[in-house]
């Protein structure tokens, strides 16, 4: 899973996508989820550092995560070969 | 450098809610550090907004609508040239183009520059030729039947689904869910733009926008697409982006090879989910949104007019994505006095 190039993530949490012209809020918990996507971090490191940073556990991590990941796959700000792929 | 000095006529200063390119051409022309303008505007009715738009027209001319007839409207037109003698006239509206690509060579002869498109180029993207147009370019489009009385309409269901695009010769488009909303917007467009009424297949996906420029030699010396952000109820954009999309870029380019497209152009693509572009028409002139290209970078009146000329022009190949726009209303106040003048004399 990768942000395609042509989606632009500013530090405010605006996220637009050239390709589609589309243009999104995200709120600061999504823009750091977002950013560490964009840094081609895997889904155990983004989760070790969530649960170290956060009071979270395990499965609500994983559950949110999943659901942000196919939010953001609907609205082609990711792209993903293989939709089992979060690495 | 030396700006070149040149004296340009534009129709379509009709910057209502449904705008015509005029007043965007100009202001466009007027961004381009390469002329000394005078700028003669051709206006069909006395209350064109660009008109009464201060120090955007150094002259205004009423013309006939070329419904009267395409000799009314040129014998005006070299009128105006001998007193006001035009270097490159830019017509804005599908339905004077015609009468202008008619009288191209007796314009030139009278030293009058256009660039547009040819007969056979004009013709066959015509709405109703659309699945020709598509087959002979390798291009999608939507499947259409062109409906010659009301009695077709029944021919309707055998052919498509509902919800069906209702689409006049050169203007209007209304959604219909079933035949007799087939029927009311057969009589709206039959009444206003005649015959035929077109029925195209209703694509869902996003409406996308290619400005671009033709040189007539199969070169692509402009193109940026867009996206509506906000319609107007009458289908126009009051605020759009440009986008970064090759593969827009390539139908584009593609397109323009193939036919060797002379002058500006706006193809109206409708992007699918599959990411598959269907094209649903052609517009064949600048459309009114042609300064948002100037703000991403490519002036493409500039460019026209430097073809218009004869001048060799570069391709643009870059331009800025996520550059907006956003249209506004103003209210001017006007004076009574200007408005006599030109509804008394034609001219101010």
């Amino acid at each position: 899973m990768k942000i395609t190039d042509e989606v632009r993530i500013s530090d405010n949490g605006f996220v637009f996508n050239s390709k589609t012209g589309d243009s999104f809020n995200v709120n600061p918990t999504g823009l750091e989820l977002t950013k560490l996507i964009a840094l081609g971090h895997d889904f155990d490191t983004i989760k070790n550092i969530f649960l170290e940073k956060y009071e979270l556990d395990d499965l609500t991590f994983e559950k949110d995560f999943y659901e942000f990941c196919a939010l953001i796959k609907y609205h082609q700000i990711t792209s993903q070969e293989d939709p089992l792929d979060f690495k | 450098m030396s700006k070149l000095k040149l004296t340009i006529a534009v129709t379509g200063l009709n910057n209502t809610d449904n705008p015509g390119p005029g007043v965007p051409v100009i202001r466009s022309l007027k961004a381009s550090p390469e002329f000394d303008l005078r700028i003669i505007g051709l206006v069909y009715e006395t209350l064109e907004p660009g008109i009464y738009m201060e120090g955007l027209c150094d002259k205004i001319f009423q013309i006939p609508y070329p419904s009267t007839g395409s000799d009314e409207l040129i014998d005006r037109i070299e009128e105006i040239h001998r007193r006001e003698p035009i270097d490159v006239l830019i017509p804005n509206f599908d339905a004077e183009l015609f009468s202008f690509m008619k009288n191209e060579d007796r314009l030139l002869r009278s030293g009058i520059h256009t660039f547009l498109p040819t007969f056979k180029q004009f013709q066959e993207r015509d709405k109703d030729k659309l699945p020709d147009y598509g087959e002979k370019y390798d291009i999608k489009v939507p499947a259409s039947l062109n409906l010659g009385s009301q009695n077709q309409i029944s021919e309707i269901k055998e052919k498509f689904e509902y919800p069906v695009m209702v689409k006049g010769k050169f203007y209007d488009a209304y959604m219909a869910y079933n035949p007799e909303q087939v029927k009311q917007a057969f009589n709206k467009i039959s009444s206003k733009w005649g015959l035929p009424v077109i029925i195209q297949e209703f694509v869902r996906g996003t409406e996308v926008n290619v400005i671009a420029l033709g040189d007539g030699q199969g070169n692509t010396i402009a193109a940026v697409p867009m996206r509506k952000q906000y319609i107007t109820d009458k289908g126009k954009a009051w605020g759009g982006i440009t986008l970064s999309d090759d593969k827009m870029l390539e139908i584009t380019r593609s397109l323009i090879r193939k036919t060797k497209w002379k002058g500006g152009m706006e193809l109206e693509l409708i992007k699918t989910v599959k990411d598959e572009y269907y094209l649903i028409e052609i517009n064949p002139r600048i459309p009114a949104w042609v300064y948002l290209a100037v703000g991403a970078g490519q002036n493409i009146p500039e460019a026209l007019v430097k073809l218009a000329l004869g001048h060799e022009v570069a391709p643009m190949e870059s331009y800025a994505s996520g550059k907006m726009f956003v249209r506004y209303s103003y209210d001017i106040i006007v004076d009574l006095e200007k408005f006599e003048t030109i509804a008394m004399n034609g001219e101010i």
